[in-house]
């Protein structure tokens, strides 16, 4: 994208939307008048006596132990109602269950013909009920964001401790030569299986979920075998936005007219090809390739914020 | 494998192999829950791994079914990475936890370690 | 008369795959340190591993399914002796008597 148009910084964070729409008046320089600060102390000591000071504050002590007993109440009534809610459920196996319909019959039957994908069960999370998939790879991309926002540490303050441990034993902190060259062997095999499991979703059980996890863990090992920095050089934040943001948009484009026309409409104008053949079943190969990269970032991501903070 | 009496034989001897394995599996596991130290685990754990991929691999050949192989090769690297990543985070939990006790006993340790090791350098050369 | 040896020698081989897991558990019991303990679990693993994966290739014949078992055995043969050299080093770095019964260098 075109460096510094108004869409690359409004993809990147950096325009101010409100700048020029909302009326300002020039600020002036600010400085502390005679007595502020002590104001700002006299605040400060109100609120931390109000809020935080449990010792001296008899209503505040009251307070938590009432709020403590009234969230353990709580989280009962709310087990309680789920439990009733359970014990209502029909019986497991009963004919008349509203899941023993026809579709699952028709699903069965007719997979094949109109999907075009040997496992019927990818045909269906992927064809029949693509809006649904959809939704869990946009649950996962909502899940990485959130981790990020909580535990991204822009900053290098860590590397003070970790300099610490590391000069007491360099033994397994730096680079372990043994494991740097079975990592050389084994990464590029890993990653291969990945992107064969991922490509055979649609004939033998695997798809997107599982190849992408696996890729995942390929990116984990490199990262433990070599370190931090070179890692950085292909899987940064930036690529970590771009890989998702252009799979998921993908996969809306390709499929979420179905939101609209209702379930089954299916019609993708791709023709269906050879059953058995990896180049078969419409649409089911990019959608399986796009959920596998989420997933892989996915795994990378939440490994590298839970171990370090950072990239 | 047509005759239904080697038929008959395969079964059997799958199956006791199966059962065979899955008491060993929970004696590995009772050593994972026994063993004192952290390493007795992580290599308990291993073990349990190999087993499990063992009986992958019986089950897909007595339900004929080749793809669940592939299951076996996901097993070998999990648990490869967990001992990586386990050892690596406990020896960090560790040195930390030494240095909140001892830090300046931990610098003459390195200090004398640096020096041991430098000399038997020399020496080599 | 081919596929009685066939089933004769898979078995076998699967049988000595079993025993050698068979002593690899009761060695890992038996022993009483780490080191000993991995070095048991390491060889047990690699030739249980092994010559149980030969025997499953023998029963299922030449097919697509016998080339995964044989990936799956070359990726343990590379994998497991960087997991022992990981847990050596971790008994190394974390444990204070290792000097009592072991001799260490370096």
């Amino acid at each position: 994208m075109k460096k510094n148009s108004a869409f690359s910084r409004w993809f990147y964070g950096e325009k101010d939307t409100l700048l020029g729409k909302v009326e300002m008046k020039p600020q002036n320089g600010h400085a502390p008048r005679a007595g502020e600060i002590r104001e700002l102390m006299e605040e400060r000591r109100l609120i931390r006596e109000h809020i935080y000071d449990v010792e001296d504050n008899q209503k505040l002590r009251l307070f938590h132990r009432l709020y403590q007993a009234a969230a353990v109440v709580f989280c009962l009534m709310l087990m309680l109602i789920m439990l009733v809610v359970v014990s209502w459920l029909p019986e497991n196996g009963d004919p008349d269950n509203p899941v023993n319909n026809e579709v699952s019959a028709r699903y069965i039957e007719n997979g094949l013909q109109e999907t075009g994908a040997v496992n019927i069960v990818t045909g269906m999370i992927l064809d029949y009920r693509a809006f649904d998939t959809f939704g869990e790879s946009n649950v996962l991309f909502i899940s990485t964001v959130t981790v990020l926002i909580l535990l991204h540490n822009k900053k290098k303050e860590k590397k003070t401790s970790a300099e610490g441990g590391m000069r007491a034993d360099k033994s397994i902190y730096e680079e372990n030569l043994i494991l740097q060259k079975i990592a050389g062997i084994l990464v590029p095999i890993i990653v291969i299986f990945g992107i064969y499991v991922i490509l055979n979703g649609h004939l033998s059980p695997g798809g997107g979920f599982s190849g992408g996890a696996i890729i995942g863990a390929g990116l984990i090992l490199y990262q433990n075998a070599f370190g931090f920095e070179k890692t950085e050089r292909f899987f940064t934040e930036k690529t970590y936005k771009w890989v998702c943001f252009v799979s998921l948009t993908f996969y809306c484009l390709a499929k979420s007219y179905s939101f609209f026309t209702g379930a089954n409409h299916l019609e993708s104008g791709i023709p269906l090809g050879k059953a058995g053949a990896i180049l078969s079943s419409g649409l089911i190969l990019p959608l399986n390739i796009c959920v596998g990269l989420v997933v892989a970032c996915t795994m990378y991501t939440f490994f590298a914020m839970f171990r370090k903070g950072d990239f | 494998m047509t005759n239904p009496v080697l038929l008959n034989a395969r079964h059997v001897v799958f199956v006791a192999a199966l059962l065979f394995l899955a008491v060993l599996l929970l004696c590995c596991f009772i050593r994972a829950v026994l063993g004192p130290k952290v390493a007795d685990r992580i290599v308990a754990t291993n073990m349990m791994g190999t087993i499990v991929m063992v009986m992958i691999a019986i089950l897909a050949i007595l339900l004929n079914e080749g793809y669940l192989v592939d299951i076996c090769i996901i097993y070998a690297m999990i648990s490869f990475l967990a001992v990586i990543v386990l050892t690596k985070i406990y020896v960090r939990v560790y040195q930390e936890r030494k240095e909140k006790e001892h830090p300046a006993l931990l610098q003459e340790q390195s200090a004398a370690k640096g020096e041991d090791v430098s000399a038997e350098n020399r020496k080599g050369e | 008369m081919w596929e009685w040896i066939r089933f004769l020698v898979g078995t076998l081989l699967l049988c000595a795959g079993i025993i050698t897991f068979a002593l690899e558990v009761f060695g890992v019991y038996r022993f009483h340190f780490v080191m000993n303990r991995m070095h048991a679990a390491a060889m047990g693993d690699t030739l249980g591993i092994g010559v149980s994966m030969l025997g499953l290739i023998v029963y299922s014949g030449f097919n697509f399914t016998s080339l995964k078992m044989f990936l799956v055995v070359v990726f343990l043969w590379l994998a497991s002796p960087v997991s022992s050299h990981l847990i050596a080093k971790l008994e190394h770095t974390t444990d204070e008597e290792l000097e009592d019964y072991c001799e260490v260098k370096g």
